[in-house]
């Protein structure tokens, strides 16, 4: 393997690394954001507990999404 | 926790098949240094004899992924077929899958009760997003199902029966984005029979005309992360269970991975989409 095509084959790895690294901050704050209150709501409202579990999953999926756009990056740069 | 007989049959023969399947499955497994050779990710695109076949941009329209034609109207007859044999045997007392078909109708119709205010437009909306969740959901939950699944291996495509789980439509981003599309056009019709031509170009340029280019991104950007985030879900689960499991192939991970992306996240998501849907419409319409 020639030395330029090791570089680009490091570089890779590399960048997808950091790719998910760093886009996993968000979502994971947001996520644990939408965790906490919804914790906080079901203590205060035991009896809402029902609807707020499926609002709150809904929620996660949604700031989770940006966190997948890295993840989908990532495959891309690796397997690409 | 006791279980009767029938259930005591039911789980060995799931656990025999489990283990039928593994070990047939353990026939073709490599180290990690083919996992490059797999073709992960990779799909079966047919390019059909007419179009610009020179073309490599947009506009070659003339290239067909297989699998998700075959699988996506194979979920479409399923459906047709599963609701008209619900419908034929309709009673007041309902069975067992008259049961699970209202309630679940139930539910989706009290959704989009609460945010739809317009009388007119609730049935309208029911239909379209109680379409897709169903489609969706059928085909994101094949996705936690060993099957037949199809990967291109030095431009040839190869057949796999039990590798990994059935080719999910979803997982496709045309499938995706022409829903996501579907729904931003039937949003602004729906506009504009609910409030007027006028009134629909006047929301445009809210609160004031230099808001213009904003409104215009933020409606073009909404189809785009819609689509992307089924697609990123379904299409990135289905590769990091393929490589999460490649080692111990089909023992204990495989199981668990497919019942948390294919199942869990599947059926969350296929929620999001529909429930997403609703919420477009109902901002366009209200």
């Amino acid at each position: 393997m020639e030395i330029s095509q090791a570089i680009i084959e490091a570089a890779k790895f590399i960048g997808a690394g950091f790719c998910m690294g760093i886009g996993a901050i968000g979502p994971a704050i947001g996520e644990g954001n939408v965790g906490a209150h919804a914790m906080d709501a079901m203590a205060r409202q035991p009896e809402m507990a029902g609807s707020l579990q499926i609002k709150m999953l809904l929620a996660m999926a949604v700031s989770e999404s940006t966190g997948l756009y890295s993840l989908l990056i990532s495959f891309i740069i690796l397997f690409s | 926790m006791s279980l009767s007989k029938k259930e005591k049959i039911f789980v060995g023969i799931l656990l025999v098949a489990i283990v039928v399947i593994w070990a047939f499955s353990l026939r073709d497994v490599g180290g990690m240094d083919d996992l490059k050779n797999m073709g992960i990710g990779s799909k079966w695109i047919a390019t059909l004899p007419y179009g610009d076949s020179e073309s490599t941009g947009f506009f070659r329209l003339n290239r067909i992924n297989w699998m998700t034609v075959g699988v996506g109207a194979a979920i479409v007859i399923g459906l047709i077929w599963f609701a008209r044999s619900v419908g034929k045997k309709m009673s007041t007392v309902p069975g067992r899958r008259q049961s699970f078909v209202e309630l679940l109708l139930d539910f989706m119709y009290n959704t989009v009760e609460e945010s739809i205010t317009r009388k007119e437009f609730i049935k309208p909306v029911f239909v379209i997003s109680t379409t897709l969740f169903f489609f969706i959901t059928i085909s994101n939950l094949i996705s936690g199902i060993p099957g037949v699944s199809v990967s291109v291996i030095n431009g040839e495509p190869v057949f796999g029966l039990f590798l990994d789980t059935w080719y999910t439509p979803t997982s496709d981003l045309n499938t995706n984005a022409t829903y996501a599309i579907m729904i931003l056009v039937i949003s602004h019709a729906f506009s504009i029979k609910a409030r007027g031509f006028k009134t629909w170009i006047k929301s445009f340029f809210e609160p004031n005309p230099i808001m213009f280019p904003m409104n215009l991104v933020g409606e073009l950007a909404k189809p785009i992360s819609h689509s992307l985030r089924l697609f990123g879900n379904i299409y990135g689960g289905g590769i990091l269970v393929l490589i999460l499991s490649y080692m111990i192939k089909y023992l204990i991970l495989p199981v668990f991975l497919w019942g948390f992306f294919g199942m869990f996240i599947g059926l969350i998501q296929a929620l999001v989409f529909s429930m997403l849907s609703i919420a477009y419409i109902a901002a366009q319409v209200n």
